[in-house]
């Protein structure tokens, strides 16, 4: 097509060298990014340690975001003015931290954090990969006989591999300006499952959802799922480990949500995107299940919305039981200082110091509002009057008291239990074949399952 | 000239040397080289950063990964488990109905606006910007508007159903509307993006042949029959084939944002899966077998594709 | 009876003129309806968010005023731009002197290559995620401005659509700068460059949005806070249980209108056809 050799001499060399510019320009093309690779931020030394996190560095229009942001700066500060090992902080938004792929990664690439936030639906996963230092040796013997049973599920042989900063239980929020519009009292306050049913069929309206079940799958909804279950005296696996999911209990849990949704009273989608803050105030929420974190949201970001809280009810024959959450600190056994780090995680909550006692304190009633795990400083905390005003005290008193930790079960277990709730609530299964089916896949699984115990 | 330890000449480089006395290379060479540094940058980077990761995640998948540093070798563990799961199989049945729905959708919608956007009519500036801007908007937020829109109780869409005296429904929230809702979602997004590249393609159809057609006394429909759908076959193959491709692999960022796989696994694309199994789960040995098996889907789809149309070039014949 | 004609012809144009200007305006609205809800929401306040109301019950620029004071959003930004620039500008001249090569010389292997490089279309990108993260570490790019700029250049998306356009192109420009004693570089930088105007330009948007709004890579590849691009700093409005629905929905508008506007500039070019004068 190109007809170069009837070329006449002159335009032969033009041609080559402008074949050479390009290739030329090419090269520098490809070779400028190169050096950007210096221009890159000026990376910490090699000896810090990371400490990855959702709270902070973190400035944001929130004034309890910032307070959380500055409990643990302050800790790093303090950590570092005192310790050879310096800590680093790096924050990552919560969404993307908690469901997202930038901590799996880092981690699948060996290029995991030091230091970390884990949260106990995820712990067996970390555990059984080798990834959890032990904590013990760098806590008070103390302590451990001090945090009591929210260790248990951070504990394998005896051995602590995390340690929660908060306890967060479930409880019923409500909208009380709703609640007295729709002619309810305080004493309509529901204690049973059937009352409970009542009053979110009085509350709804076409722009507000009765009562709000957690609707999307993940281990959040199942965390919320649990105390109905537990309630009803089941469970997924009975003391040997045996999966006991195909109960009276299970059954009538699922049911209960099924009921709500098919009766219009729980909504098949949460109002407001989810932000729990925002639909209140908008008006679109009657009753909703969630957890004590949302005590310090209202008091930063809608102080005057008058809310009220209550224990999840109970069903016919059932005893009152509730979830508790709540994050913990790990230190990574295959990072670059496993020793310093397990000692930092020590050093901040796990030792009978005042200091450490007082931090402890602080995160639960100061930067955000939580029921301490360590009874010390659950009782500090309350002489302070953290737990004085009546939504915290009812969460002390009422609401933490019976309450059971999130279970630590591996991502099938987790699995067969979410599709369950989903088919059931959302897909109009039949609760006995869910909860059948979903017991046969566990069974399958925890028969060749190896690693830490499930319970 | 010529001596019995010159090396041998081809017939085109003769034309070169008897001028210059040293042995010139052939057009044909000369165009080699030519391509080959035209071809260079790209190779080389695609080499490195498609290549390699695509090479490196198809072996993956015959381990067993356990996302904390340890790989163990189970050869065709993985594809036999992925055989056996009925999520996956699932999966791949939703991913169909979406592929098969949405693709044909977003081909007459987008040519349509290409063919509606190229003429001249007043402030046709406003309406192209109008319908790209979709795209413009992150997918992240495009979830959230998404959620806004399709909520049960307050979201316009239902507000403006209960307007005209139908009921609302639970766009997201109803395993058996949830997929369309996504779809839905999707189109609006991306049909503004192969409207340009329609557009692209409609442009470079000379006027002339236009002209000619319109002297012929040609309608719209058989000028569109005649002129336009035969020279817009480079893109319309682009357009097809691309969309096939980003439909089967590219739905995760909305459904991460929308529904999470949800209403009961009614929106879980193969896509969502495997991201589930990789990250959430940690099995990644499991997820870059399912990865691989998505990846032969496509390439057989591709290959009947590119057979059927000459890989594209139709009857260029260059 | 010519005038008849034409009186009948200017009519039934008129009228298709008319027909058309209102299928495109409704079909604008259904599409952009949604991005003015988002917009005019930027206004409201956190509780009045999902109230569906078209007009703002309580207007505030207050969420605007966070957005930018309470991050550093100009950082995040000036980040994007700055890396999806060079991206784009990277990007485009990589990519259509590859495509030329495909669509225009002859060389052995031609087709072969080109599925080649079309099949680095068909990866999942979760699983490719980590060995890319892997491969990228290995040349000591991660938490650079590099990082986040050289991976995302090589794409085979511009090549095949350059290819496809190229293909399409009538011959006759080439062949006239051939008879003049063009060679290859010539011919591609003063002859086909220049005519594929409309498809660079589509491409330019693309690219320089499609990086824009990117999320995973940016934040699977950097810790450093200072190179932060604008979507995962949107995604900082979201804490731990709750979101300000009302800061994202400002965030996300700021983050738009430059999108916007460098599209309303670009459109012109796309819109442009090929310059067919001056072969007669």
């Amino acid at each position: 097509m190109l007809q170069h050799g009837n070329d006449a001499e002159p335009p032969r060399p033009p041609r080559r060298r402008s074949v050479l510019a390009a290739a030329a320009g090419a090269a520098t093309a490809l070779a400028a990014p190169a050096l950007l690779t210096g221009c890159g931020a000026a990376g910490s030394g090699g000896g810090t340690l990371k400490f990855w996190n959702f709270y902070g560095p973190e400035h944001g229009p929130d004034p309890a975001v910032n307070r959380q942001s500055d409990w643990f700066t302050g800790i790093v500060a303090k950590w570092n003015a005192t310790h050879r090992a310096k800590i680093e902080l790096v924050y990552t938004p919560p969404q993307i931290y908690q469901n997202g792929s930038k901590l799996p990664t880092a981690f699948a690439a060996g290029e995991g954090p030091d230091i970390f936030l884990l949260s106990p639906g995820d712990f067996l996963r970390y555990y059984n990969g080798g990834v959890l230092a032990d904590l013990t040796p760098h806590m008070d013997k103390a302590v451990i006989a001090d945090y009591g049973t929210s260790l248990a599920s951070r504990t394998v042989d005896g051995k602590v591999y995390a340690l929660p900063m908060e306890v967060e239980p479930l409880a019923m929020f409500y909208d009380v300006g709703a609640w007295e519009k729709a002619g309810l009292s305080e004493g309509d306050i529901p204690t049973t499952w059937d009352e409970m049913l009542d009053r979110g069929d009085k509350l709804r309206s076409n722009t507000r959802a009765g009562l709000i079940f957690e609707t999307g799958p993940g281990y959040y909804q199942n965390f919320t799922w649990y105390p109905w279950m537990w309630q009803g005296g089941g469970d997924v696996l009975d003391k040997q480990g045996d999966v006991s999911f195909d109960s009276k209990a299970t059954r009538q849990a699922l049911q209960l949500w099924s009921d709500a949704v098919r009766h219009g009273i729980a909504p098949r989608t949460l109002p407001a995107a989810g932000d729990v803050i925002g639909a209140f105030q908008g008006g679109n929420v009657g009753m909703w299940q969630q957890g004590i974190w949302n005590v310090a949201s209202f008091k930063a970001a809608a102080p005057n919305f008058r809310y009220g809280v209550f224990k999840l009810p109970v069903p016919p024959g059932g005893r009152y039981v509730t979830s508790l959450g709540g994050w913990s600190f790990c230190a990574n056994a295959k990072g670059r200082n496993p020793e310093a780090a397990a000692e930092f995680c020590g050093w901040a909550l796990g030792t009978m110091e005042d200091d450490c006692i007082d931090r402890m304190v602080d995160w639960c009633i100061g930067a955000k509002s939580d029921i301490a795990p360590r009874t010390s400083a659950l009782e500090r905390g309350a002489a302070k009057g953290g737990y004085d005003s009546a939504v915290m005290k009812t969460f002390k008193d009422d609401i933490f008291p019976g309450g059971r930790p999130e279970p630590r079960y591996p991502p099938v277990v987790y699995k067969a239990i979410s599709d369950a709730i989903q088919g059931t609530m959302l897909g109009g299964d039949g609760v006995a074949g869910a909860a059948s089916r979903a017991a046969q896949s566990m069974a399958a699984y925890t028969k060749s399952y190896k690693g830490a115990s499930l319970v | 000239m010529t001596s019995l330890t010159a090396p041998r000449r081809t017939a085109a480089a003769d034309t070169g040397s008897a001028r210059t006395g040293r042995r010139p290379l052939s057009r044909k060479h000369r165009e080699w080289i030519a391509a080959a540094l035209f071809l260079a940058p790209d190779c080389i980077g695609l080499l490195i950063f498609v290549g390699i990761p695509m090479v490196l995640s198809i072996v993956l998948g015959f381990f067993q990964v356990s996302g904390f540093g340890s790989y163990t070798w189970i050869g065709l563990g993985n594809y036999r488990r992925m055989f056996s799961d009925p999520l996956f199989w699932s999966s791949l049945r939703i991913t169909g109905i979406y592929v098969v729905v949405l693709v044909p959708l977003l081909f007459v919608i987008s040519l349509g606006l290409g063919l509606l956007i190229k003429q001249k009519l007043p402030g046709i500036g406003v309406y192209r910007t109008a319908l790209f801007m979709p795209y413009v908007i992150s997918l992240v937020v495009v979830g959230l508007l998404g959620k806004f829109l399709l909520d049960d109780q307050v979201g316009a869409v239902n507000r403006a159903m209960e307007a005209v005296g139908l009921s609302g429904r639970s766009w997201l929230g109803d395993p058996s509307l949830a997929l369309v809702s996504l779809i839905a979602v999707t189109t609006w997004v991306m049909m503004g993006y192969y409207m340009i590249i329609f557009l692209a393609g409609l442009q470079e159809i000379p006027q002339e042949y236009y002209e000619a057609a319109k002297l012929d006394g040609a309608g719209p429909w058989t000028t569109f029959r005649n002129v336009t759908w035969p020279l817009l076959r480079p893109t319309s193959f682009f357009v097809l084939l691309m969309s096939t491709v980003a439909a089967i692999t590219g739905g995760l960022d909305l459904v991460y944002v929308l529904t999470q796989g949800g209403p009961a696994n009614s929106t879980s694309l193969a896509i969502f899966y495997i991201y589930q199994q990789a990250f959430v789960f940690g099995e990644y040995g499991y997820a870059a077998a399912m990865g691989s098996f998505l990846v032969l889907i496509m390439v057989v789809l591709s290959a009947v594709i590119f057979a059927l149309t000459r890989g594209g070039r139709f009857d260029d014949g260059e | 009876m010519a005038s008849e004609a034409t009186r009948l012809a200017r009519r039934r144009r008129v009228s298709s003129r008319f027909w058309l200007t209102l299928l495109a305006a409704v079909v604008s609205l259904v599409s952009v309806f949604p991005v003015l809800y988002m917009f005019i929401s930027s206004f409201k306040t956190r509780a009045q968010v999902t109230d569906g109301r078209l007009i703002p019950a309580q207007f505030t620029v207050q969420n605007f005023v966070y957005v930018f004071t309470e991050v550093p959003f100009v950082r995040y930004l000036v980040n994007s731009f700055a890396v999806s620039a060079v991206i784009t500008v990277a990007a485009l001249l990589f990519h259509s002197m590859a495509a030329y090569a495909l669509a225009r010389l002859r060389f052995p292997g031609r087709e072969a290559l080109f599925a080649t490089i079309f099949s680095t279309l068909l990866i999942t990108a979760p699983v490719v995620l980590i060995p890319l993260f892997l491969v990228v570490g290995q040349l000591g790019l991660l938490d650079s401005y590099a990082g986040l700029i050289i991976p995302a250049i090589f794409n085979a998306f511009g090549i095949f659509l350059l290819r496809q356009f190229y293909i399409g192109l009538p011959r006759e420009l080439e062949e006239a700068a051939v008879i003049d004693g063009c060679g290859h570089w010539r011919v591609y930088w003063n002859i086909v460059l220049p005519t594929s105007r409309p498809v660079l330009a589509a491409l330019a948007v693309f690219f320089f949005l499609a990086n824009w709004n990117s999320f995973v890579w940016p934040l699977v590849a950097t810790n450093n806070p200072d190179l932060t691009m604008v979507q995962v700093g949107i995604s900082s409005f979201q804490s731990q249980y709750g979101a300000n629905w009302n800061y994202v929905l400002a965030a996300a508008t700021v983050a738009a209108l430059p999108m916007l506007a460098l599209f309303f500039a670009f459109q012109r070019q796309i819109v442009e056809s090929i310059k067919t004068s001056g072969l007669k």
